[in-house]
């Protein structure tokens, strides 16, 4: 109808069609300005053999996997914890969610301070007399990605945290009166029980985790422009890189289609249910 | 003996036993660690340099100066322009405002639409505009630079701000539709019976009745929009840079020694317009979050 | 009659100038303190003349770049930008997007006062796309004179091997051996300067034209890899990510020995009041005796404005005129373009600068000019892998280097 219009002409034409003109383009050898010279699939190959592709997905797969993971298990035990009718548990939540609101560049920014080798938290730590090796974990190309993981964990946990709040919150009450009856002890209960049913809850955590961790641009922007070397180029960078700099838009659009593709494959599972959940409902 | 508040986990316990205090532990040791890069932000940025090098990072400020914070909004340097971030945070501004607008608006009007007038093509659209909301911005930037500047809109506030309100229709129509959801189909059915059309029942019944939505998808839009990064970088303009953007700038600009302490002002003056949305707005914030996330 | 010409064509300009708004808004990578005061030279001749400059300064050569080409792209260029000189800009011309300067180029006679080098590199279809302003030279050694003293030697290191004897005792002297900034850009600027001193000047441009796997396996070449790989240890801890003039600074302030950097450095020891031979030292050695040369140029986009044009052509006449070429140069460290320029004003390192440079054996150009920003990213990205991974051998970097090689263009 009319009024749905605008947004009509923003799907078609910006949602669909610039995937589909990116495409496009991934199949040729544009460079600076798009030239519609078809070359097949060398630009993907190109990528397959391009060592900074290579780790750069290589990077993006451990950065995911463990930022998924840390977000998981913090905000899990974060809600499982403020659930258990503690005071002050506004305030627990705030502290633990304000990071969200934050812009991920302002992350960057404070944790590369943090994390600077002379000066910051491992010299004060080492003050207070704990034993944290001395070189700056940006420094070091293989400890640098897991900085990154911390600065984002620090940023995502109270997002999984809510997240999983409000899907214990929704567990069938009756099922707490029912294992007091049995007498089964309160973590069992968690691990059996209430974590199975909040699966809806983890399934969205993991995917909305995921699907970040593919876009991550803006963290690495801020704090490793994607050093020491190469050890935390991600896709998103590559992308922008060649797209501007290195001024080779058909490898640029090449990479971005296989972003796509792998964001696809994050959200079959979730769609799969839900369509599934809505056709039952009919 | 009054009776307890029954609830889903039995009454509150009155007693700190073990597993309380191991509970308020972990909770407070956690909280700590979240708060710390808070602290040390604010720390650092109201130290002199001179303190700064001693590298006491936990440390309150022996002499605490107020000078990095002048610096930071108006004379911090990105290359040669020397004019902190204020400029940025006009730009922002500028940019958020009519995008939360305008944004809101057309969501509220696409979930009313979706809601109750059904008409062909409606679900698929509405599922194209969600997976839509997932996709990496990468795979549209190209074609949207070579649109933008052929209509001349690149680099310029309109044009940032049109694609500010594209990119955050999925989100917004998703909110205000699961809204709607909500409202009871009758009063629909009871306004059009009284012969109302489309624009009647949105401007006169359900407008008034999305007030709450409002705040809410507010409340996200801006901190959405005002934390952006990519839109800014490449498609504001050398005149409309928001503030994330000149942040970066600053703290990553190669130009001399780093001044940490107007780093960090720079960083938390940033963040201070979502942080004061955040903090005064509470529950709000959270609902928008569940609102989006959890959907049926 | 030429000289005529020049005279004519210049009052053409200021007139055609005087009725037009001359602003111009030049984007340019140089944020430092040296590199700032020879941007504010540009500023000040052009402001003389008549013109507003409206600096559009981007800290760090790559984002600088990203930034120029996005807005090029975008529709919306800047009235000038910079690039090196070489093939980086050369998918713009390709494309249609630069205007030439032919016009003032030819009246003012620059082809007969620039080296043919440069000539060829900055021309298309026979005409000149960009304003030369100066030509640096790349791979010097730069040295605190009293970290040298402190470390108990006596002279500068002219072989590789003295230059490691040197360093180990720098280092037990509890000095930085190497000041050095890492990233792409800069790790893989190193690598030149290794590649050149210890391969020689015709198995270096080879490598870097030809880009013949085989040429990887000459001993020689080799023997820079080797030599690369060692030097990683005498770098500190700070290194990654540390902007170049940061580097620079731990010479200035007597923390680390040497900096292998461009004559750009040398803006930063005159900002910082020092003097050459004084406080500190440059030297063409470890190696041999030659220069990698590279330069900066300033491109024009095609705007469809008459007061721009206006503007570009009036820049392309003050960036290029003899005043403004020598204290630019004299600000920036580099030498001035053109070979008319009296540089007896000029300090030491300068003046042994232009003395190599007119000896063609011993110039050699640098990567930028004889491959695409595309293939020298790839390059980058393999040698800063190498610099930073303590466990990859020189015969890994190789490998690296043919994949790159292969694959980009």
């Amino acid at each position: 109808m009319l009024a749905m219009s605008p947004t009509a002409l923003f799907v078609f034409g910006v949602y669909i069609g610039c995937i589909v003109w990116t495409c496009a383009i991934s199949f040729t050898s544009s460079r600076i300005l798009p030239n519609y010279e078809f070359v097949g699939l060398s630009q993907y190959y190109r990528l397959m053999a391009t060592e900074r592709w290579i780790v750069s997905v290589h990077n993006m797969v451990i950065y995911g996997i463990a930022y998924i993971g840390g977000c998981l298990i913090i905000g899990f035990l974060l809600a499982v914890f403020i659930d258990q009718k503690v005071r002050f548990e506004n305030t627990f939540r705030t502290i633990h969610l304000f990071p969200y609101a934050l812009s991920f560049i302002v992350t960057g920014a404070v944790w590369q301070w943090l994390f600077n080798p002379t000066m910051g938290l491992e010299r004060a730590l080492n003050e207070l007399g704990l034993p944290v090796p001395g070189i700056g974990m940006l420094s070091n190309p293989h400890t640098a990605i897991y900085a990154l993981v911390i600065a984002s964990v620090w940023q995502g946990a109270g997002l999984v945290m809510i997240i999983m709040l409000s899907g214990l919150r929704s567990v069938d009450p009756d099922i707490w009166k029912a294992t007091r009856v049995e007498g089964i002890p309160h973590f069992q209960t968690y691990l059996r029980i209430i974590l199975p049913e909040l699966h809806p809850a983890v399934l969205t955590s993991v995917v909305m985790l995921g699907i970040a961790a593919v876009k991550i641009y803006d963290l690495v922007a801020a704090m490793t422009q994607g050093g020491p070397g190469i050890a935390t180029e991600v896709p998103a960078k590559f992308v922008m890189d060649h797209l501007f700099g290195r001024a080779n838009v058909g490898l640029a659009t090449a990479a971005a289609t296989l972003m796509l593709i792998a964001v696809l494959c994050l959200l079959t599972p979730l769609l799969y249910l839900t369509y599934f959940r809505t056709r039952r409902q009919q | 003996m009054k009776p307890s508040p029954h609830n889903a986990r039995g009454t509150k316990p009155q007693r700190l036993s073990i597993a309380r205090i191991g509970i308020y532990v972990f909770l407070v040791v956690s909280s700590a660690f979240f708060i710390l890069p808070l602290y040390v932000m604010v720390v650092t940025s109201l130290k002199p340099m001179a303190e700064i090098r001693l590298g006491h990072l936990f440390a309150l400020p022996s002499s605490p100066t107020f000078e990095p914070w002048l610096t930071a909004w108006s004379s911090a340097c990105r290359g040669l322009t020397c004019d902190g971030v204020s400029a940025g945070f006009l730009n922002s501004v500028k940019i958020t405002l009519p995008a939360v607008t305008a944004s809101i608006g057309l969501g509220a009007i696409n979930g009313y639409a979706l809601s109750f007038w059904k008409f062909r093509g409606a679900e698929f659209l509405f599922a194209v505009l969600l997976i839509g909301a997932f996709m990496p911005l990468q795979v549209f930037i190209y074609p949207l630079v070579r649109i933008s500047s052929g209509v001349g809109l690149f680099g310029t506030l309109p044009g940032v701000v049109l694609l500010h309100i594209c990119f955050s229709m999925p989100l917004m129509t998703l909110l205000f539709r699961n809204f709607y959801a909500t409202i009871p189909v009758d009063l629909f059915k009871a306004a059009r019976v009284d012969g109302a059309g489309f624009w009647v029942i949105f401007l006169h019944v359900m407008l008034p009745l999305s007030v709450p939505m409002i705040a809410v998808a507010a409340l996200i839009q801006t901190t959405g929009t005002w934390n952006d990064y990519i839109l800014g970088l490449i498609f504001a303009g050398s005149d409309n840079v928001p503030m994330t953007v000149l942040l970066n700038n600053v703290v990553n600009s190669q130009f001399g020694e780093k001044q940490y302490n107007v780093n960090m002002a720079a960083t938390i003056l940033t963040g201070l317009v979502p942080l004061i949305l955040y903090f005064s707005s509470g529950r709000w914030f959270v609902r928008g979050i569940t609102a989006g996330a959890v959907k049926g | 009659m030429k000289t005529l010409l020049a005279a004519l064509f210049s009052t053409l300009i200021t007139s055609s100038a005087l009725a037009a708004d001359l602003t111009a808004k030049v984007m340019h990578p140089w944020t430092s303190g040296g590199e700032a005061a020879a941007a504010k030279v540009f500023a000040d001749q052009y402001t003389a003349a008549g013109g507003t400059w409206i600096d559009m300064a981007v800290a760090g050569n790559d984002a600088q770049l990203a930034a120029s080409i996005s807005s090029i792209m975008g529709g919306t260029p800047p009235t000038a930008t910079h690039f090196n000189t070489g093939k980086p800009f050369e998918d713009l011309v390709s494309g249609g997007l630069l205007r030439d300067v032919e016009a003032i180029a030819s009246s003012e006679d620059w082809r007969g006062v620039l080296p043919k080098i440069i000539v060829d590199a900055i021309t298309a279809d026979g005409k000149i796309m960009a304003i030369p302003v100066n030509l640096q030279t790349e791979n010097w050694l730069w040295y605190s004179k009293e970290v040298l003293q402190k470390a108990g030697l006596t002279g500068v290191p002219k072989t590789w091997p003295e230059f490691f004897e040197a360093a180990d005792k720098i280092k037990a002297a509890g000095f930085i051996p190497l000041a050095h900034g890492s990233n792409s850009f800069w790790d893989r600027f190193l690598f030149q300067k290794v590649l050149v001193s210890v391969a020689g000047p015709e198995l270096y441009l080879k490598v870097l034209s030809d880009r013949d796997p085989a040429l990887l396996k000459d001993p020689k070449v080799v023997d820079a890899f080797e030599t690369l790989g060692k030097l990683r240890s005498y770098v500190d801890a700070g290194s990654p990510g540390r902007p170049w003039n940061d580097a620079t600074n731990l010479v200035i302030t007597n923390k680390a020995a040497f900096q292998i950097m461009g004559d750009w450095a040398k803006g930063e020891f005159v900002a910082a009041g020092l003097k050459p031979d004084v406080e500190y030292g440059c030297s063409l050695f470890p190696g041999d005796e030659v220069v990698i040369m590279s330069g900066d140029v300033f491109v024009l986009p095609k705007i469809d404005n008459a007061d721009a044009t206006a503007a570009q052509d009036l820049l392309a006449h003050v960036m290029f005129a003899k005043e403004t070429q020598l204290q630019f140069n004299i600000k920036k460290g580099s030498n001035p373009i053109r070979n008319d320029v009296d540089v007896s004003s000029m300090d030491a390192c300068a003046q042994h600068a232009a003395a190599i440079q007119k000896d063609p054996a011993r110039l050699v150009p640098n990567p930028q000019f004889v491959m695409s920003n595309d293939m020298l990213g790839a390059i980058s990205d393999v040698v800063t892998k190498f610099w930073n991974t303590p466990s990859m051998s020189p015969d890994d970097l190789a490998k690296g280097l043919e994949g790159a090689f292969a694959s980009a263009k």
